[in-house]
C-alpha cells in the first residue's frame, strides 16, 4: 500500500539527480543556445565544465546532507551504502567526462555529455530503489542512453553495427526481465522486492518461480555481460566510442552488480539453493553458480585468442564479470562489501585502460596488438599507467586488483553455505586468474618490448590526459596499498 | 644513583680503549703506546680509588652495600637480556688491588721490554688483559663475567705466546687456552643450566637476580637425577671453570708451562688477574655456593664448598711438593701460585669469602713482587733462569736481594710482620675448626712447611753463597746461546729504576697489608660483610686462634730450618753437582722434579685417547661419510637427470599438449562469436530453456 508522500519532501531526497539533470540540461542550452558557431573545442571544454560541476554539486550534497528513506512502496530507499554507491558512479562519470574532452569523434558534444549525465541519473535512480518498476524503467533508461552512446560516432559503421546488436539483444533481455518480473508480481501481488521476499516460501521451488528467477537472471546478467548474456559485449566494446566504451565497462557495470546483489539476495531471499558439492539445493545460486563458472572460462579463454585490444578488455570484462558473481553467489555482508570494493576498484582500472586505448586509437587509428608496439618508447607515461592498469587487473599484488580478488575470494570461501563448500568455484577462479595473466602481458609485451614498425615519434598527449592518468594510476597503487580506505568508506 | 655506579663503566672501557688505540698505533710508537697504556691504567686506578672510598662510604653508613645498574642489552622473542655492573666492597677491594698491581707491572714492563721490538704490541696486549680483568670484577651478569673471563682467556694465550717464534712459547700459549677451556665448557654448561632454571644471568636485580633469595631457594628445591639439588650441580660446574682457570688440580698443568711468556706477564697473570679471576668468580658466586635447604644464613658446608675444600687443599700440597724440586726460578713460583690458589680455594670453602679474599689480595702484592724479583734477577744475569747458575746475588743486587727477601718471607708466612702469615693464618685457622674433617687442617699446614722450605732453598740457590754464572756455558741447553752479545761471562747488574721502585712498592705493601685483617683488628672481613670493625686486643684470644698462630710459627720455622740444615750449612759448590735433598732422597727427588709425571700421564691417558679419536674420526670422514656425502651426490645427480628427462619427454609436451587444447578450445568459443544477433538471441533463449529445465529436474530430483 502506497502511502502519500509529499512532493517537496521527495525532491529533497532526489536532490542529487535533480541537480545533475539541471547540469545536463544547462550543457544542452548553453551549447546550443550560446556556442552554436564556436568551435568543437571550446564546446567540448564548456560543456564538460558545466557537467562536471554538476557531478561536484551533486556529490558535494549527498556528503553534505546524507539521507536515509524508505519511501512509496520501496520505490526510493537511501541509506549509507547507496548514496556511497552514487557517489562513486559520479566520480566515475566525472572520469568518463574527462576521459571524453579532446575526443573528435563527434561535433554534438552537448548531447553526449547530456546523454552521460542522463545515464548517471537513471545508474543513481537504479542503485536507490527496491521496487521492481522503478528498476525496470532506471535499467530501461540506463540501456537507452548506452545504445545511444555507442552509436554516437556516426562516421564509423562499427559503432552503428554493433549499437544496432546493443539495442537488439537488450530489447530482448528487456522482454525476458519484464516477463520475470511480472511472473514475480503476479505470484507475490507487490512490487517491492522485500515483499516479494516475503512470499517465498517452502524448501522445494514452484516451477513458475523458476522460470522468473531464470528470466530475472538473464535480464540482469544481460546487463553486466555474463556468459551466455554476453554477446553484445565484445562488439560494442570494439564498436563504441571510447568514453562510451569506458562507462559502459565502468559505471555502468558497477550500478548492474549493485541491483543485481539487491534482487537476487534481498528480493529472492528464501529461494537460494545451494552449489555446494555435498549439499546442492535448487535456487538461484546454482544459476549463478553456472553462469559464474561459464563467465570466467570463457572469458579469460577467449581472450587469449584476441588480437584487438578492446576485445580483450571486453572478454576479460566477462571474466571480471565472473568473478564478481562470486560475491553475490555467497550473499554474505562481507562479500557484499568485497563485490563493491572489487567493482569500484575494476571500473576504476578500466576507465583507465580505456583512455589509453583511446590515446593509441588517436594516435596511430588502430586498437590492434600492433598498434601498441613499442608504446613505452613513444609515450612513457600511458605505458607506465597501462602496466599498472593491466597487472591490477591480472591480479598482482600491490595493486588493487589483488585485493580486490583476495577480498572476494576469502570471502566466498567464508561464505554463509559454510566454510570450504564453495571451494571448487575458487579453485577454478585461481586457475582463470592464471590464464588471464598470460593476455595482459601479451599486451604488455607489445608495449614494452616489440619493436614499432615504423619511425618513432613521441605521441602528442595532452597534459590533462596525463594528469587523468596519472591519478586514476596512483588511487589503483594506493587502493591495492591502502585497502582499508575504501572498505571503511563504504 | 651516585655517578660513580653509573659510570663503573669507564674503569674496564679505559685500558680497553688504551689496547684500542695502541693496536692501531705503529710499531715505532713506543712511547706512545707506553703511555697510553700507564696513563688510562693510572686514570682506572683513580677511578678505582674513588669506588673504593664510596664502597667505603656506605659500608659505613650501614646501607645496602650491593649497587647494581643494569641495563637491557638484546631482545629475543619477548625477553629481554639484561647485563650489567655491580659495585660492592669486593668489586672494590679488587678494583684497586687490580689497578694498582696492573700499574705497577706496566710501569716495571717499561724496563723490563725496553728492547723488545714488539713493545707497542705487547701494551696493546696488556691493555686489553687488564681491560677484560676489570670486567670480570665488575660484571653483574654471569654472562658478562663470562664474555670478559673468555676476553681474559684470549689474552693470556696471545701473552704467554708473545715470543711465538720460541716453540716453547707457542706451546705453552695453546697449552694454556686449551686447559682452561676444558673448564669454560663446564662453565658455559653450568650458566645455561641456571639461567634455565632462574630464567636470568643477573647476580643482583632488586631481589629477582639469581644469586638472591627467591632464585636460590628455587634452585636448591629442584633436585636433578642423582638427588643433586640444582644449585650444586650448576655451582660444581662453574667452580670447573675456576679450576681451569685458577690453575686447581687436575687442570694445574697450564700455569708452570706459561712461564715462557715474558715475565711481567708471569706476573700479571699469576699474580693479579688470570688466576685470581677463578678465586674472585668463586666469592661472586659464593651465595649460590653455599646455598642450602636451611633457613639460617650461618655458614654451612654444603656439598659444593666441600668440594672447593678438598681441591684447594690437594692442590695447596701437591703443587707445593712439586716445587721443592724445580730450578727454573719463574717455574717455582708458578708452582707456588698454584699451591698458594690452593689455599685461596681452601680458604673460600673452610672460612667463606673474607678468608679467601684476604690471602688473595695480600698474595697477589707479594707474588708479583717475587716475580718481578725474579724477572729482576733474570734480567741482571743475562736471561738466565736456572737457579743452579745463579747465587751470590746479593752483593751484586742488594735492592732486589732486599725486596725479594720481603716477597719470600710474606708467602712463607713469617710471623708477625708479614702478610702472608696473617691471611695464611686465617685459613688455617678457619680449617682447624671446620666441622667436616680436620684432613683439610693437616695438607695445610704440611703446605706451609713446604712453602718455608721451598722458598728458603730458592733463597740460598740464588742470593747467597758463590757466584755460578761461569758454569752456564757447560749447560748445552742454555738459553744465553741466543744472545750473543751477552755470551761473556758478564757480571750481574742491578736493575734500572723503573724496575727497582715498583719492587720497592710492592715490598712495602707486602707488610702493610698484613695488618688489615689481624684478629684483633679484622677490618677487611668486617668490610667485605658491611659491618663495622673494631679494634680489639682480645680478638687473639679467642677461638683457638692462639694456638694456631703458634703452630704455624712453628712451622714457619721448621721450613725455614730445613731448608738451611740441607742448603745454608755448606755452601752449593758446583751448578752441576746433585741437589742436597736428591742426595737424601733421590726416588722422591725425582718423582717431584717430574711433577709427580702428570703430563705424562695425561699424555699417556687422554692426549693418546684423544690422537687414536682424531684417527678414528679421520677414518670414518674419510670412508664412511665421505662415500655417504657420493652417495648422496650421485643420487641427486640421477634424480636431476631423472627430472630432466621427466621435463624434456613427459611434462614439456604435456603442457604443451594442455595449451594447445586451451587454444583449441578458446578456437571453438570463439565460433560463437559469429557476429550474427539472431544466432546470440537464439543462444539465450538456449540458456533459457536449459537453464530452467535443470533447475527444474534437480528441484524434483
Amino acid at each position: 500500500m502506497i502511502t502519500p508522500f509529499s512532493y517537496l519532501g521527495l525532491l529533497r531526497l532526489v536532490l542529487p539527480q535533480a541537480i545533475v539533470v539541471i547540469a545536463a540540461l544547462c550543457a544542452l542550452s548553453v551549447d546550443l543556445m550560446f556556442l552554436r558557431m564556436s568551435e568543437t573545442r571550446l564546446r567540448c571544454s564548456v560543456g564538460a565544465i558545466i557537467s562536471l560541476a554538476g557531478c561536484a554539486a551533486a556529490i558535494v550534497w549527498i556528503f553534505h546532507a546524507p539521507q536515509s528513506a524508505n519511501v512509496l512502496d520501496g520505490m526510493l530507499v537511501l541509506n549509507h551504502l547507496a548514496q556511497r554507491i552514487q557517489i562513486a558512479l559520479l566520480v566515475l562519470t566525472m572520469l568518463t567526462i574527462l576521459i571524453f574532452i579532446g575526443s573528435t569523434f563527434t561535433q554534438h558534444v552537448s548531447e553526449y555529455l547530456a546523454l552521460i549525465l542522463l545515464a548517471t541519473v537513471s545508474m543513481m535512480f537504479l542503485v536507490s530503489t527496491q521496487n521492481l518498476l522503478l528498476i525496470f524503467l532506471s535499467l530501461e533508461l540506463l540501456s537507452l542512453s548506452l545504445y545511444i552512446l555507442t552509436a554516437f560516432n556516426k562516421r564509423s559503421i562499427q559503432s552503428v553495427e554493433s549499437a544496432l546488436k546493443y539495442f537488439l539483444f537488450g530489447g530482448i533481455s528487456a522482454a525476458f526481465l519484464l516477463f520475470g518480473f511480472s511472473i514475480l508480481y503476479g505470484w507475490s501481488n507487490s512490487t517491492n522486492i522485500v515483499s516479494i521476499a516475503n512470499s517465498i516460501h517452502g524448501p522445494s521451488l514452484d516451477p513458475l518461480l523458476i522460470v522468473a528467477i531464470v528470466m530475472t537472471v538473464i535480464g540482469l546478467g544481460f546487463k553486466v555481460a555474463a556468459v551466455p548474456f554476453h554477446f553484445w559485449a565484445p562488439d560494442v566494446y570494439q564498436g563504441a566510442p571510447a568514453p562510451s566504451a569506458a562507462f559502459i565497462a565502468s559505471g555502468s557495470k558497477l550500478a548492474g552488480f549493485f541491483i543485481f546483489y539487491q534482487v537476487m539476495v534481498i528480493g529472492l531471499a528464501g529461494a537460494e539453493g545451494s552449489s555446494s558439492w555435498h549439499a546442492y539445493a535448487s535456487g538461484w545460486v546454482p544459476v549463478i553458480a553456472i553462469v559464474a563458472a561459464l563467465s570466467m572460462v570463457l572469458g579469460n579463454l577467449v581472450a587469449i585468442l584476441q588480437t584487438s585490444v578492446r576485445r580483450l578488455l571486453a572478454y576479460s570484462a566477462i571474466a571480471h564479470s565472473g568473478y564478481m558473481l562470486l560475491g553475490i553467489l555467497s550473499h554474505t555482508n562481507q562479500s557484499l562489501h568485497a563485490l563493491l570494493y572489487y567493482a569500484i576498484t575494476y571500473a576504476l582500472t578500466v576507465s583507465g585502460a580505456f583512455a589509453v586505448v583511446a590515446l593509441v586509437e588517436e594516435e596511430t587509428g588502430g586498437d590492434t596488438l600492433s598498434h601498441f608496439a613499442g608504446l613505452s618508447r613513444r609515450a612513457p607515461v600511458p605505458s607506465f599507467c597501462m602496466l599498472i592498469f593491466l597487472l591490477s587487473l591480472a591480479g598482482i599484488p600491490p595493486l588493487a586488483g589483488f585485493f580486490g580478488k583476495f577480498y572476494l575470494f576469502s570471502s566466498v570461501l567464508t561464505s554463509a553455505e559454510g566454510t570450504l563448500s564453495l571451494l571448487w568455484l575458487v579453485v577454478l577462479a585461481l586457475a582463470m586468474s592464471a590464464v588471464s595473466l598470460y593476455y595482459y602481458l601479451k599486451v604488455l609485451k607489445f608495449i614494452y618490448v616489440t619493436d614499432p614498425p615504423t619511425e618513432i615519434a613521441p605521441m602528442r598527449i595532452s597534459a590533462l590526459r596525463q594528469v587523468v592518468l596519472c591519478l586514476i594510476a596512483l588511487s589503483v597503487v594506493l587502493l591495492g596499498c591502502a585497502p582499508d580506505l575504501l572498505l571503511h568508506w563504504l | 644513583m651516585i655517578w660513580i655506579v653509573r659510570n663503573l663503566w669507564l674503569i674496564p672501557a679505559l685500558p680497553a680503549l688504551a689496547a684500542g688505540l695502541s693496536a692501531l698505533a705503529k710499531q715505532r710508537n713506543r712511547r706512545f703506546a707506553a703511555s697510553l697504556a700507564i696513563g688510562s691504567m693510572g686514570l682506572s686506578f683513580l677511578l678505582s680509588l674513588f669506588a673504593f672510598a664510596h664502597a667505603l662510604h656506605v659500608s659505613g653508613q650501614g646501607k645496602q652495600v650491593i649497587q647494581v645498574f643494569n641495563f637491557p642489552w638484546l631482545q629475543y622473542g619477548g625477553e629481554w637480556l639484561k647485563l650489567g655492573w655491580m659495585l660492592d666492597p669486593l668489586t672494590s677491594v679488587m678494583l684497586v688491588m687490580v689497578t694498582f698491581v696492573g700499574l705497577l707491572i706496566f710501569i716495571y714492563s717499561t724496563g723490563y721490554m725496553a728492547h723488545d721490538e714488539n713493545f707497542t704490541r705487547f701494551f696493546c696486549f696488556l691493555s686489553l688483559f687488564a681491560a677484560a680483568m676489570l670486567g670480570v670484577v665488575i660484571s653483574n651478569s654471569l654472562l658478562l663475567l663470562f664474555m670478559c673471563w673468555e676476553l681474559v682467556g684470549l689474552t693470556s694465550y696471545l701473552l704467554i705466546g708473545f715470543w711465538y717464534h720460541k716453540p716453547a712459547a707457542a706451546a705453552a700459549a695453546k697449552k694454556a687456552f686449551i686447559t682452561t677451556r676444558i673448564g669454560d665448557l663446564a662453565f658455559l654448561i653450568g650458566m645455561v643450566w641456571l639461567y634455565s632454571q632462574a630464567g636470568t644471568l643477573l647476580f643482583y636485580d632488586q631481589g629477582t637476580g639469581c644469586l638472591e633469595r627467591s632464585a636460590l631457594m628455587g634452585l636448591v628445591a629442584q633436585t636433578t637425577c642423582i638427588g643433586m639439588a640444582a644449585s650444586t650441580g650448576i655451582a660444581l660446574l662453574i667452580f670447573a671453570g675456576a679450576v681451569g682457570k685458577s690453575g686447581q688440580v687436575p687442570l694445574h698443568v697450564w700455569l708452570p708451562d706459561a712461564m715462557e711468556g715474558p715475565t711481567p706477564v708471569s706476573a700479571l697473570i699469576h699474580a693479579a688477574t688470570m688466576v685470581a679471576a677463578g678465586v674472585f668468580l668463586i666469592a661472586r658466586v659464593y651465595p649460590l655456593m653455599a646455598a642450602h635447604g636451611g633457613t639460617s644464613l650461618a655458614i654451612s658446608s654444603t656439598t659444593a664448598l666441600q668440594v672447593v675444600t678438598w681441591i684447594g687443599a690437594i692442590t695447596a700440597v701437591f703443587a707445593a711438593l712439586i716445587a721443592v724440586a724445580q730450578d727454573d726460578i719463574k717455574r717455582i713460583l708458578a708452582y707456588s701460585t698454584v699451591s698458594q690458589l690452593g689455599y685461596m680455594m681452601m680458604g673460600l670453602g673452610v672460612g667463606g669469602v673474607a678468608v679467601g679474599m684476604f690471602h688473595l689480595i695480600t698474595h697477589a702484592f707479594f707474588k708479583s713482587l717475587l716475580f718481578l724479583g725474579a724477572g729482576s734477577v733474570i734480567h741482571g744475569c743475562h736471561e738466565e733462569q736456572d737457579i743452579r747458575r745463579m747465587g751470590g746475588l746479593k752483593k751484586f743486587m742488594p735492592i732486589t736481594f732486599a725486596t725479594y727477601a720481603t716477597g719470600m718471607l710474606a708467602l712463607s708466612g713469617f710471623p708477625l710482620f708479614f702478610s702472608g702469615f696473617w691471611s695464611k693464618d686465617a685459613i688455617l685457622h678457619a680449617a682447624q675448626i671446620w666441622t667436616i674433617s680436620r684432613v683439610p687442617f693437616y695438607l695445610g699446614t704440611l703446605g706451609a712447611l713446604l712453602t718455608a722450605f721451598y722458598m728458603t732453598r730458592q733463597i740460598y740457590y740464588v742470593f747467597l753463597g758463590e757466584s755460578r754464572l761461569s758454569d752456564r756455558h757447560n749447560m748445552p741447553h742454555t738459553k744465553a746461546v741466543d744472545h750473543p752479545e751477552h755470551s761473556a761471562p758478564a757480571t750481574p747488574h742491578e736493575s734500572p729504576v723503573s724496575m727497582t721502585v715498583p719492587l720497592m712498592i710492592l715490598a712495602g705493601c707486602a707488610i702493610l697489608l698484613g695488618f688489615i685483617g689481624t684478629p684483633a683488628w679484622p677490618w677487611f672481613d668486617s668490610f667485605l660483610s658491611g659491618q663495622q670493625a673494631t679494634f680489639n686486643i682480645t680478638g687473639f684470644l679467642e677461638g683457638g686462634i692462639l694456638p694456631v698462630m703458634l703452630s704455624s710459627t712453628v712451622i714457619v720455622f721448621v721450613g725455614l730450618g730445613l731448608g738451611w740444615w740441607l742448603y745454608g750449612r755448606k755452601p752449593i759448590a758446583s751448578a752441576d753437582g746433585p741437589d742436597a735433598l736428591e742426595q737424601l732422597q733421590p726416588q722422591v727427588f725425582h718423582l717431584l722434579r717430574n711433577k709427580f709425571y702428570v703430563d705424562e700421564f695425561y699424555q699417556a691417558t687422554f692426549i693418546r685417547c684423544n690422537t687414536w679419536l682424531s684417527h678414528l674420526s679421520d677414518w670414518f670422514d674419510r670412508r664412511i661419510w665421505n662415500g655417504a656425502v657420493w652417495t648422496v651426490s650421485y643420487v641427486v645427480l640421477g634424480l636431476s637427470w631423472l627430472a630432466r628427462s621427466t621435463d624434456n619427454y613427459l611434462v614439456n609436451p604435456g603442457f604443451d599438449e594442455g595449451c594447445h587444447t586451451v587454444t583449441v578450445g578458446a578456437k571453438f568459443l570463439v565460433r560463437l562469436q559469429n557476429g550474427r544477433t539472431q544466432n546470440y538471441l537464439r543462444l539465450v533463449g538456449i540458456a533459457f530453456a536449459v537453464l530452467v529445465v535443470f533447475l527444474i529436474w534437480s528441484g524434483v530430483r
